[in-house]
């Protein structure tokens, strides 16, 4: 995969993002559904996932940079759950994948629980019953990955939730954030390990750490754009020693976000374990978080804090995305406690080990 | 996405940088265990033993990425990184060469003459030449193109050096001072102009090294001052003239390293031992925080390494790993802190009363020495194009 082909792929998404401004979301148009349309056809919506299974083909790092690209444009579109988390994790449990067209979202909070329906290892069918909880896309979706329990572990079931009641809620950005309330639903399903059912919850992390680096990036680059332009007391904002150090404390965080969430995915496509790291670059995504927009919005001024103004379109999503897939605090005693896990004294091994 | 000047590729994964680090890490483990040395916060500024850097110069870990001609070892910038990481993560005591290995070597590799490489380069790489700054003066911190040291070339076209040096760390055990002189009048239309840096060995007459302490009592800042010192001519270093640039190319080195966020490692660690103990988890949580910025700066020094392999210069990524690196010492004080219920003092019997004490002793440094976070967010706003 080179960088070549990367480079391409974001080229070709920010084409697309170029007649799809991002809008208010609200309960009654809570997504972008003429963009997802877009997106499909180009095949964008199937990258990173194999030709086989009805994929566009390419590599993790492909999809990394689709799922980036659309964040940092505020694409109100499920793209970082299809591509970077559900549709591997369906894959990996050897269920069949549904068409890329059809967004495919994952579900891993609330209760729900599985029971098998037939005998056997394997991929198999299930009765889903419980309510999923924080589920990004609900209603919007039209298939679910659920994180379920059995009583024989941990099991991944593909639901089809076309049409389906859900309870709405909504994150800070109004993206949905939804309930679905599953009554003896059968689906097909496969059992994991827990250290898999953890990878999973990892790979969520992780994905939102990848949509916060693209969007805290896209909000520095506005920001110094702004600080170019607006002019006080007869010069540029940016010519303003104060507003100077403001923005290189954001440079710092954003880059510093960069390295270690780019750093993370390297590591999963090394194919090495995936929690601390993907724990790491959500904690150090989400920390970032209140010193590039508390600073952003600091530089931009009221305009800034109104909805005409673009800027709440990534820093509203950046405030909720630290605290998806698993809150900041939560990864950080995930982080800290794995850290220990063979004693304080290993404690610089392991981070060594980490990336 | 604009800010492009600040971002550099990701490390490459070096294979044999993680064969040294066990190596280094084998041998702290015993050296730790025979009592040569015991944990302490920033000992690469305090931690003064000519006779462990001696053990590091014959094991190989000093001078690594210097040719084999002069004493080095032909290493990666990779290899190197992994071992002072390990060195600064045990607290050991590398104050006494690491100036000389991390930038004055390379200085004198870049600019020395070759009499001057091969006289000297091979006692750094032993451990038994050691260097110290001098950049800053009593009346020229922050603003180093004001500095009034002047050299002028007597009769016999040697220098004749009168001025003072200030915060010149370990003076005291150094050999030699690789020092900024104004060599031309200053120039108002161009400040950097007429700078050159001078090879001074230490020795000679009319020096005079007065000690300065630090807050908590230690020893290893001094004044340096100079009365009618006489350099041989051949110790310019480098072009006359051309000193500012040459402080640019030599600051790369001194801000890029892991010991800007590893200075109070040695606290994280004692505090992971409580965290490990009361399971807590606001500890747990603090530590995984803690962790995490480690983490991040880790990757962004990695990248640096990673850019000196490809014989870049990269200052202005430098200076942003260092503002955000010092930042994060003096932010683990306050993170610690807000999580046990631990007196800072250097008497108390818990030691992490101590690491808390003499970590906070030494905080004020952190974010000052190398260029102060404001100078350094200053390049970074070059960097972004904004000045």
């Amino acid at each position: 995969m080179s960088s070549s082909d990367v480079d391409l792929v974001v080229e070709t998404v920010r084409d697309v993002l170029t007649k799809f401004e991002p809008f208010v979301l609200t309960a009654e148009r809570p997504w972008d559904a003429g963009l997802w349309s877009t997106l499909a056809e180009a095949g964008l919506t199937g990258v990173g996932l194999p030709e086989q299974a009805g994929g566009s083909g390419g590599e993790l790092a492909d999809a990394v940079a689709v799922v980036g690209a659309l964040a940092a444009g505020a694409a109100a579109v499920p793209v970082a759950e299809q591509l970077l988390v559900a549709a591997p994790a369906v894959l990996a449990a050897g269920l069949d994948l549904p068409s890329p067209d059809e967004p495919l979202s994952i579900a891993v909070d609330g209760a729900v629980t599985a029971e098998p329906r037939d005998d056997g290892d394997g991929p198999g069918s299930w009765t889903l019953t419980g309510t999923a909880t924080d589920v990004a896309w609900a209603g919007v979706a039209q298939h679910l990955a659920v994180l379920a329990t059995s009583p024989v572990g941990p099991v991944l079931a593909l639901v089809d939730v076309t049409g389906r009641e859900t309870t709405h809620a909504a994150n800070l950005a109004g993206e949905p954030r939804g309930s679905l309330v599953l009554q003896g639903v059968t689906a097909a399903g496969a059992l994991l390990s827990d250290a898999q059912a953890e990878q999973l919850r990892a790979r969520y992390a992780l994905a939102r750490a990848v949509q916060l680096s693209a969007a805290l990036q896209q909000v520095l680059t506005w920001t110094v754009q702004y600080a170019g332009e607006r002019q006080q007391f007869g010069r540029p904002l940016g010519r303003f020693q104060a507003i100077q150090m403001e923005l290189a404390e954001m440079a710092g965080e954003v880059t510093a976000v960069a390295a270690l969430v780019d750093a993370a995915v390297q590591a999963v496509e090394r194919g090495e374990s995936l929690v601390l790291a993907a724990a790491a670059a959500k904690v150090r995504a989400g920390a970032a978080v209140e010193v590039v927009a508390r600073l952003a919005h600091q530089v931009h001024g009221a305009i800034g804090f109104t909805q005409e103004h673009r800027l709440h379109h990534l820093t509203r999503r950046c405030w909720s995305w630290r605290d998806e897939a698993g809150t900041e605090t939560a990864w950080a005693r995930v982080l800290g406690a794995g850290l220990l896990a063979d004693g304080p004294d290993a404690l610089w091994p392991a981070l060594t080990r980490v990336l | 996405m604009g800010s492009n000047s600040l971002t550099l590729a990701p490390a490459p994964r070096s294979a044999a940088a993680e064969e040294v680090r066990a190596e280094v890490r084998a041998f702290l483990a015993a050296e730790l265990a025979a009592g040569s040395f015991s944990t302490h916060v920033d000992t690469w500024l305090s931690g003064v033993d000519p006779a462990f850097s001696r053990k590091l110069g014959e094991r190989g870990w000093l001078g690594m990425t210097w040719p084999k001609q002069y004493g080095g070892h032909e290493r990666t910038a990779m290899e190197r990184y992994a071992v002072t990481e390990e060195l600064l993560a045990a607290g050991a005591p590398v104050a006494a060469h690491w100036i000389a290995d991390r930038q004055s070597g390379p200085n004198l590799l870049r600019y020395g003459t070759e009499a001057q490489r091969q006289e000297i380069l091979p006692l750094i790489a032993a451990g038994e030449c050691y260097f110290v700054i001098g950049m800053s003066e009593p009346d020229s911190g922050s603003d180093l193109a004001s500095i009034r040291t002047r050299a002028t070339r007597n009769g016999d076209g040697d220098w004749v050096v009168n001025g003072a040096k200030v915060w010149t760390s370990n003076a005291h055990h150094s050999h030699y001072a690789i020092t900024l002189v104004r060599t031309a009048p200053a120039d108002p239309a161009n400040r950097h102009a007429g700078l050159s840096q001078l090879l001074v060995d230490l020795s000679l007459p009319g020096i005079t090294v007065n000690p300065i302490r630090i807050l908590d009592g230690g020893h290893h800042f001094n004044e340096v001052v100079f009365t009618d010192v006489v350099i041989p001519g051949d110790m310019l270093l480098g072009e006359e003239g051309a000193g500012w640039h040459q402080v640019t190319a030599e600051l790369a080195f001194e801000r890029s390293g892991p010991e800007r966020f590893l200075s109070t490692y040695p606290l994280i660690a004692e505090f992971a031992r409580r965290a490990a103990e009361d399971r807590d988890p606001a500890q747990l949580a603090t530590l995984g925080r803690l962790s995490a910025r480690l983490l991040a700066l880790r990757q962004l020094s990695l990248r640096i390494a990673g850019a000196l392999d490809r014989g870049e210069l990269p200052d202005i990524p430098a200076a942003l790993v260092k503002d955000v690196g010092t930042t994060f010492e003096a932010d683990v004080i306050d993170e610690v802190r807000r999580v046990v219920d631990v007196p800072a003092s250097l008497d108390s019997p818990d030691p992490l009363g101590r690491a808390l004490a003499e970590a906070q002793l030494h905080a004020p440094g952190y974010t000052l020495r190398g260029g102060t976070n404001e100078i350094l967010r200053g390049i970074v706003a070059r960097g972004l194009g904004l000045r």
